[in-house]
């Protein structure tokens, strides 16, 4: 029952990932992102890794998606983009591009995997509950990482409201909006 | 369905997810959908990341993916902050009418 | 050696940690400082490139890894921060009186080039591929906006837009390329990575690699990835394209030192992905096409950004050159490349820069350096030498970059087994022609400004805090092949694979 489940999740991530790059209308090229991102999350769950699931679903869905739509919605782009990207030649050397892609990238993963892992990774597989041993590799194996990442959020935050609120205008006098992203 | 297989389609969606993002940036023109599909390509490496840590028993991994999510995120914000920006004196969003920069 | 934990650690990485608290306090200072006080900030930011540099300068750097595996302070490490912060803080000082960068931004543009350059320092002193990442991210997110900083202006709104497309898709194929790494050694550790990689399967591990060399191949502009460049260099205020022309380079190269070097330097690994080849033809190509490029080009901005991507080239060669058993010579060369190519690099782009400006030339075209010797002839001189220098002519500086750099590959092709078993005479003999046609162009700029006459007369004069800037820049590219040879860069071997296990849990 859970393969099919799983399957279906899987088809569902797949589908919504190539409607993202079919869709003219770029606000559908959103919600079928949010679509993969779900089917996603919900894979991260199958698979155990819950705390990845509820990051995946909160950032990716929650946040960079609306972030998004909010972009879309603030350009008004749905008339006027919606018209005027014409595919043809380009689309034909895209999906060439994206087989070879798909042939390189999944010959490759299915090299990757040792065979003799599979009879470990099976036992891996029962063992639940591991948000807390994430947590302490999180804050003592890769505390760097964690700074530097607090470092990067904080560049692109100054940058976002530097880039906003100055640019493009005039004079910053009159900012009666401010959209800090 | 046997973990090996379960890794198996996994990393085989996880190659499909990034050769559809490789191809809508190629084939795409509206730099909002070709954001979607860099989100796309790290979602790639992020499926990989899990399923490799949950193949090899090994944590770690999971971490990675914590962190690319964060960056994700901040490189998203600076990036539709850019777009915000050109489409202020441009009115547009398709890369291809930038050509104030050739000759 | 054993990886340090957290606490042990911080003293060994006072100098990135001065650097990275610098950052976030001018960022607060920032907050409060208003009008006339802006010049505080900017004051502060250069002392906090100073205190980082001279502390970087005089830690001892023996090899430590830090933070379980994180990162790694040794000599690799130092020399290329070195680089970097001289870089940022030349930069730096330039741009405090620029009027590229609006004056009410001044103090947002300081915390950006010091969360840049800190960016850099990860890259160049990362351990660990994960670190690596968000190095280049750091690096890059910052730099996006730098790259747009001049309000108002269409052109670099559209540099930051190019630039920020291209890192980003580079940035995820680089991740992609990591997640299979980490596939076929469960690990992200760089230097344990190449232990465990001897029994992946070749051919993955070669698509592995060439999708890991995107992120730093964008980062050091080489082909295919160098697209951007010019645009980004054309667009952007001057000295973030003098920044990124350079700190941006010099870290993409340490970055790719660490992962041929330390990773995948092992002879094992050597057998299954033949990657000197690879980054020998890359190399050929990324050389040609620059300096081709630049033969069109009558924009001086625009001919220095197209033959950053041919200097990008031959650096390249050294890096091919690490796959052969002495890896240390064509280190050495490469981070004595490097170093020159910090001070003529970054002298010409402040030349072009300074002239630039409305009560000078107020242009960046060709035409317009014309008779320039009449109107200036200190500016000139002082840019010819640059200019000499770039194309390599003895006795300047960049003269013995190239020199110890061909040289380094030339010796590594002609020991028994030469790199990987090929013999890359052939690409010296390509980097010397190569040479022979960056005379050409760069040629043109010199004649320009000496040999014709301009329809104008008036003279130009330097700031006088621009003139100490530029002697700065002036004195080591005419003088550093003669006080300093490439011994005096030589660092530390590439680090044992087996003393990294303890990186695990």
């Amino acid at each position: 029952m859970s393969a099919w489940i799983m399957a279906a999740f899987m088809l569902t991530a797949a589908a919504g990932a190539v409607m993202v790059i079919l869709y003219r209308n770029p606000v559908y090229s959103a919600l079928s992102l949010v679509l993969t991102m779900f089917a996603l999350s919900a894979i991260y769950v199958m698979m155990g890794a819950y705390f990845i699931a509820v990051a995946q679903a909160l950032v990716y869905a929650g946040a960079i998606v609306v972030l998004f739509l909010f972009v879309i919605m603030l350009l008004n782009l749905r008339n006027q983009q919606a018209l005027k990207e014409s595919f043809g030649l380009r689309a034909a050397v895209g999906a060439l591009l994206g087989a070879l892609f798909i042939g390189v990238a999944g010959g490759t993963m299915w090299a990757v995997l040792s065979p003799d892992q599979f009879s470990k990774s099976a036992e891996v597989f029962k063992d639940e509950g591991h948000t807390e041993s994430l947590a302490r590799l999180l804050f003592k194996n890769n505390l760097v990482p964690f700074e530097a990442v607090s470092l990067i959020l904080l560049a692109a935050l100054i940058g976002v409201v530097v880039l906003i609120r100055f640019h493009g205008r005039p004079s910053s006098d009159n900012s009666e909006e401010s959209n800090d992203a | 369905m046997t973990p090996e297989l379960t890794y198996r389609l996994c990393l085989t969606l996880s190659a499909v997810l990034f050769a559809v993002g490789v191809a809508g940036v190629l084939i795409r023109r509206n730099a909002i959908v070709i954001f979607m599909c860099i989100e796309l390509m790290l979602n790639a490496a992020n499926l990989a990341f899990v399923t490799f840590s949950r193949h090899l028993g090994v944590l770690n991994g999971q971490a990675v993916v914590f962190f690319v999510m964060a960056v994700a995120a901040a490189e998203v914000a600076v990036g539709l902050a850019i777009i915000v920006t050109v489409f202020r004196t441009r009115a547009s969003v398709n890369v291809d009418e930038l050509k104030l920069l050739r000759r | 050696m054993t990886p340090l934990d957290n606490l042990s650690s911080l003293q060994h990485y006072i100098p990135d940690a001065a650097l990275a608290s610098f950052a976030v306090l001018i960022v607060i200072v920032d907050l409060f400082a208003r009008g006339r006080s802006k010049v505080v900030v900017g004051v502060l930011s250069i002392a906090a490139l100073a205190v980082a540099g001279a502390l970087t300068l005089w830690m001892p750097h023996t090899g430590e890894r830090l933070f379980y595996g994180m990162a790694r302070q040794d000599g690799l490490a130092q020399t290329f921060k070195l680089v970097i912060v001289g870089c940022a803080a030349v930069t730096l000082l330039v741009s405090l009186r620029t009027q590229e960068v609006a004056e009410r931004l001044r103090g947002e543009f300081f915390a950006l080039m010091l969360f840049a350059t800190y960016g850099m320092f990860l890259m160049v002193s990362a351990s660990n591929l994960l670190i690596a990442y968000l190095g280049v991210e750091l690096a890059s997110i910052s730099s996006y906006i730098l790259a747009g900083f001049l309000a108002n202006q269409s052109r670099s709104s559209e540099a930051a837009f190019k630039y920020v497309i291209y890192g980003s898709v580079a940035s995820g194929v680089m991740l992609f390329g990591v997640s299979l790494l980490y596939g076929m050694a469960g690990t992200t550790d760089i230097a344990l990575m190449g232990e465990r990689l001897a029994s992946a399967h070749p051919l993955a591990l070669t698509i592995a690699v060439v999708f890991l060399f995107a992120g730093v191949g964008y980062k050091i502009a080489s082909v295919p990835f160098h697209m951007w460049s010019p645009d980004v260099y054309e667009g952007s205020p001057l000295p973030v394209t003098a920044f990124l022309s350079v700190a941006s380079k010099a870290a993409g190269f340490g970055l790719t030192l660490r992962i041929f070097r330390d990773g995948l330097g092992a002879e094992e690994l050597l057998a299954s992905v033949d990657w000197p080849l690879f980054l020998a033809l890359l190399s050929a190509v990324t050389m040609t096409v620059g300096n081709l490029a630049a033969m069109g080009q009558k924009n001086v901005k625009r001919l220095l950004a197209y033959s950053s991507i041919a200097h990008g080239g031959y650096l390249l060669m050294g890096i091919a050159a690490l796959g052969s058993s002495d890896s240390s010579a064509p280190t050495a060369a490469i981070l004595f490349y490097l170093a020159v190519y910090l001070f003529m690099n970054l002298g010409a782009f402040f030349v072009v820069m300074h002239l630039a400006e409305p009560s000078r030339l107020g242009s960046e075209e060709m035409p317009a350096y014309r008779g320039l010797i009449r109107r200036s002839p200190a500016l000139a001189i002082v840019m010819s030498v640059f200019l000499f220098s770039l194309i390599g002519l003895p006795p300047f500086a960049g003269f013995w970059g190239k020199l110890y750099l061909f040289k380094s590959v030339v010796d590594a092709s002609l020991v028994e087994g030469g790199v990987n078993g090929h013999n890359f005479v052939w690409l010296v003999l390509l980097a010397m022609a190569n040479s022979a046609i960056s005379l050409y162009y760069y040629f043109a700029v010199v004649k320009a400004m000496l040999l014709d006459r301009g329809e104008e007369e008036t003279p130009v004069k330097a700031h006088p805090a621009f003139a100490l800037v530029l002697l700065i820049l002036f004195l080591p590219t005419l003088l550093l092949g003669f006080f300093t040879n490439v011994d005096d860069f030589r660092v530390d071997e590439a680090p044992e694979a087996s003393a990294s296990i303890m990186a695990e849990e």
